[in-house]
């Protein structure tokens, strides 16, 4: 009776390891798509990067520790603190909670994987090789040294020449494609990859949070994108868009960044709040309160978080109405976190709180992040905002909720999912040394620093001046941050140590009644054994024998008879069983991609404009590759699922998993371009030296091939995806909307000939939104080829018609984003 | 995805509203304005009404989010869509309550 169990799982354990298992060898590590080996390669590359950041802060903390340091000169310490701000921002915080968003996520959902593996790939090789380039930059000397903010005018080319600023700017809009990878990975999987019962209720309240957080990601990084593209293009080609002599405004950055930055904020703190909500139940053996209270406050907080932007520019000589809104903003945010934090105290009343150390860290989160978010909303008062701004009381703010909110709830993190990473339990007990030194040294460092900045002290100084008052509180400082460091590196040691050599644990130690507990410890590639059904939101309390059962294969797909990578997809709001999702094998691909596009992003900073169309050729092609191995050439109708129930392919369903995965890398796209339109509205609203001196003619060419270039493409994609649904011929009507596509280009291309890109702001911004057009045209064009191709070769069927809904797709985004831009462009000439 | 519209959509609305209302502000302030032959005046009585209907909105909103035909079968999901729709109006009235508080264009 005991051993039958055991057996079976072993022998479908068995059966699934080499289906899913890496390649052999040091090449496994370029190829591996599972989620398990990127998730761990992920937070080791955080991890360091958090190691390198610190050590920028302690040089700049030796930099600042006594007056008129001669540690450093002003060219290095710019180029210090700029990296020590962009790599804790850009390389560390959002990379480590995507780290362990891609490592723990499936076996929370009780899936097997990442609704795209590839993508988790693709996504963390951009990472790894564009926080090299940044590090390398550093090492070089050429690091960029304009603030983490990069305002121009300052990182214009005439106060910054050098290629210094141009790494910021390619090199963070290259790593955010790992950003927004992540994001869409984590949107479709949370939507649609879950056990079978996880209805929207009873998802984990850390799956609730991330999907909060890819939805944010998806929405507050374009902004910043686009900016970094246009200042980018106007250090390149002279595209003036933030010189106001020819029309342009520095503000246009500065909306842009922080449309960008204040989200940003709520990015870092979210994941951080979903950590909490899962840890903190299971300290206190009890259950959260108030799980929809805190599902509508983390909802709340995000979008919020999007009306706040302008309060880091209320020194900017915004009107009083315009600061009032904001003022208003930043009161009313702290209303959902502060449902949170009751949220959190009520659990612990209500429950028998054990003071392990993820909950020491939890304790350490509330008191700082109480008196971060404070001065939080000191700061958003307008008049006290006046006199604190670019002070040390900001930067002393700014990590009270960064290191407060963010690193202290990840450590607990750490430690309380040490054993579904490692497989050990903790035996050396630095962890709780560690703790009070990082206690001890970060109110030491940053709540003295709130005094330096009231008595004046600006940020950003490279050196002090003996009897400015200062030089005490800094020196106190110092000493302090080196504890805090000390106390740091305790940690990172203390989970090395207990994750190499600590003895094996038992599965489930806190006795949790998530499903990321329900696996063996560490977790095997394939994750579950079959996909399990939950009647609750804490399964494992509700069946203790859950994990045996999934062991066994008595969930969906317990029978790996087709011997390939499947899972289930099931309904968003339901969690009922829809198709069977089939995952790609180990790939090159996405590395070799990854490194591709490095080349097309880097080779700008040397002006290297062949290369980089070279490459983005290769990145095409690598693209197709990609493209071209998933689907099937046959037909497969419904197939067994297990338990009783058959389920389609995903190759047989209306909208597959790439529709799902298109449809969220639009709604990026999306913001991007409505982001550009609101750059145009803004120049031509506020910045002077408009209207311009010359408008464009619209012409009648232009309008024609566009209106006649959406009609044909739209229609023709619909009509090709009817004849494909009735097994007919679809050339015609796909040619058709390929022509309609090169009209919409060439209507876009008349916009280039009437305006000249370094003449004036309105120029420069109709060339980007004429370039935006023309690029979404020849994307959707190649789509539309590319879907020719698959048809010829027997990928489409009237049963596998998924691949022309993607494209479909594709071709009303490009219709709908040209009608708008080029409606925009046209219409002061039609209104002259 | 039906429930995930009903969670995001009122907020979705505020944010949309918030922005073309701030939006709206830069350009009464700006030169355009006045250059249009307009006044202030005229210029806080569009805020006010641009205020207005974003609030009227969301009342809708949340009136037509219990309505039956526009309910969720999964009942937390309906009472959770019903508080980010009160959270959403108390966002919209208070974060708009500057167009009749403040000066404007200061």
């Amino acid at each position: 009776m005991t051993d039958k169990p055991r057996l079976t799982a072993l022998r479908l354990h068995k059966a699934l390891h080499p289906i899913w298992k890496n390649d052999p060898g040091w090449k496994g590590r370029f190829t591996t798509v599972n989620n398990n080996d990127i998730g761990t390669m992920f937070i080791l590359g955080a991890t360091g990067m958090f190691l390198a950041g610190g050590i920028l802060a302690m040089l700049i903390r030796a930099q600042l520790a006594s007056p008129r340091s001669v540690f450093m000169g002003p060219e290095v310490y710019n180029q210090i603190f700029t990296m020590h701000g962009t790599i804790m921002m850009f390389l560390f915080a959002i990379p480590f909670f995507e780290a362990l968003t891609v490592f723990l996520l499936p076996g929370m959902l009780g899936t097997r994987d990442l609704a795209f593996p590839r993508l988790s790939s693709y996504g963390f090789w951009c990472y790894m090789i564009g926080a090299t380039i940044m590090i390398l930059a550093l090492v070089a000397g050429v690091a960029p040294d304009g603030g983490w903010f990069m305002y121009p005018p300052l990182s214009s080319s005439a106060f910054s020449p050098g290629i210094n600023t141009d790494i910021w700017l390619l090199g963070i809009s290259f790593i955010e494609i790992s950003a927004i990878g992540a994001a869409v990975e984590v949107v479709v999987t949370v939507l649609r990859y879950r056990a079978v019962g996880m209805t929207l209720d009873r998802l984990p309240i850390f799956a609730w949070y991330m999907l909060v957080v890819a939805v944010m990601i998806l929405t507050a990084f374009p902004p910043m994108i686009l900016g970094s593209l246009i200042l980018e293009l106007e250090r390149a080609f002279d595209m003036p868009f933030f010189q106001a002599e020819h029309g342009g405004d520095s503000l246009l950055w500065q909306h842009l960044f922080w449309l960008f930055g204040h989200p940003e904020v709520y990015i870092i703190f979210l994941p951080a709040a979903g950590v909490i909500s899962m840890i903190l139940p299971v300290m206190a053996r009890t259950t959260l309160l108030g799980y929809g209270w805190v599902v509508a406050a983390a909802i709340s907080l995000a979008v919020l978080s999007f009306g706040l932007w302008v309060h880091h520019m209320f020194t900017t000589g915004i009107p009083h109405m315009g600061l009032a809104f904001f003022s208003a903003v930043s009161t009313l945010v702290a209303v959902p976190t502060g449902v949170q934090i009751f949220a959190w105290i009520g659990t612990l009343w209500k429950g028998r709180p054990e003071l392990h150390l993820p909950m020491l860290w939890i304790l350490g989160f509330f008191v700082t992040f109480v008196m971060g978010g404070l001065t939080g909303v000191m700061v958003a008062m307008v008049p006290f905002d006046w006199q604190a701004h670019d002070t040390y009381f900001v930067v002393a703010h700014l990590h009270y909720v960064l290191i407060g909110g963010y690193v202290f709830p990840m450590i607990a993190a750490v430690y309380y999912w040490l054993p579904v990473l490692t497989g050990r339990k903790r035996f050396f007990r630095m962890g709780e040394v560690a703790f009070w030194l990082v206690m001890a040294g970060f109110h030491g460092t940053f709540l003295l620093l709130h005094w330096a900045g009231l008595l004046g002290m600006r940020r950003r100084i490279d050196s002090i001046e003996a009897g400015s008052g200062w030089e005490g509180i800094n020196l106190l400082a110092s000493i302090s941050g080196f504890v805090l460091a000390i106390g740091f590196a305790l940690v990172i040691l203390d989970v090395a140590v207990n994750a190499f050599v600590a003895v094996r644990g038992r599965r489930n130690p806190w006795n949790a009644g998530t499903l990321e507990w329900a696996t063996p410890i560490p977790g095997p590639a394939y994750n579950v054994a079959s996909i399990p059904v939950v009647a609750s939101r804490y399964p494992l309390h509700d069946n203790p024998g859950l994990p045996v059962q999934i062991a066994r294969g008595e969930g969906f797909l317990g029978n790996p008879v087709r011997n390939r990578r499947e899972t289930l997809a099931v309904s968003v709001a339901r969690a009922e069983p829809e198709f069977i999702a089939v995952f790609p094998q180990n790939s090159i691909i996405p590395f070799a991609m990854a490194v591709v596009t490095s080349v097309m992003f880097m080779a700008p900073v040397w002006k290297w404009y062949g290369l980089m169309l070279a490459s983005a050729l290769g990145v095409t092609a690598l693209a197709m590759c990609w493209a071209w191995q998933g689907g099937s050439r046959r037909d497969e109708g419904l197939l067994d699922a297990g338990r009783g129930v058959s389920l389609p392919p995903h190759t047989e369903v209306p909208c597959p998993p790439g529709w799902w995965g298109s449809l969220f890398l639009l709604l990026a796209d999306g913001v991007l371009f409505g982001s550009l339109l609101f750059g145009y509205a803004f120049l031509w609203t506020v910045a002077p030296n408009w209207p311009p001196p010359a408008i464009l003619e619209p012409g009648g060419l232009g309008p024609v091939l566009a209106a006649g270039g959406v009609v044909l493409a739209c229609a023709g994609i619909r009509l090709a995806d009817r004849a494909i649904r009735k097994a007919g011929v679809p050339w015609i009507r796909l040619g058709a909307s390929l022509a309609g596509l090169a009209a919409l280009g060439a209507a876009a291309w008349t916009v280039f000939g009437g305006t000249t890109h370094d003449a004036h702001a309105y120029d420069a911004t109709l060339w980007v939104i004429a370039g935006y057009v023309v690029f979404h045209a020849g994307v959707a064009g190649l789509m539309v080829l590319f879907l020719m191709a698959r048809i010829r070769a027997g990928y489409v069927s009237a049963r596998r018609f998924g691949d022309a809904r993607v494209v479909r797709l594709w071709i009303d985004y490009a219709a709908l984003t040209a009608i708008l831009g080029l409606g925009a462009a046209w219409l002061p000439g039609w209104l002259a | 995805m039906s429930d995930i519209l009903r969670l995001s959509l009122p907020l979705t609305v505020w944010i949309a509203a918030f922005s073309a209302v701030y939006g709206l502000e830069g350009v009464v302030c700006s030169d355009r304005w006045t250059g249009a032959g307009l006044t202030l005046g005229q210029g806080r009585a569009a805020l006010v009404a641009a205020g207005a209907l974003a609030i009227a909105l969301q009342l809708a909103l949340l009136a037509g989010l219990r309505l039956p035909r526009f309910a969720s079968a999964l009942p937390w999901v309906q009472r959770t869509a019903a508080i980010l729709a009160g959270v959403a109006l108390v966002a919209t009235v208070w974060s708009l309550v500057p167009v009749v508080a403040t000066s404007l264009c200061l």
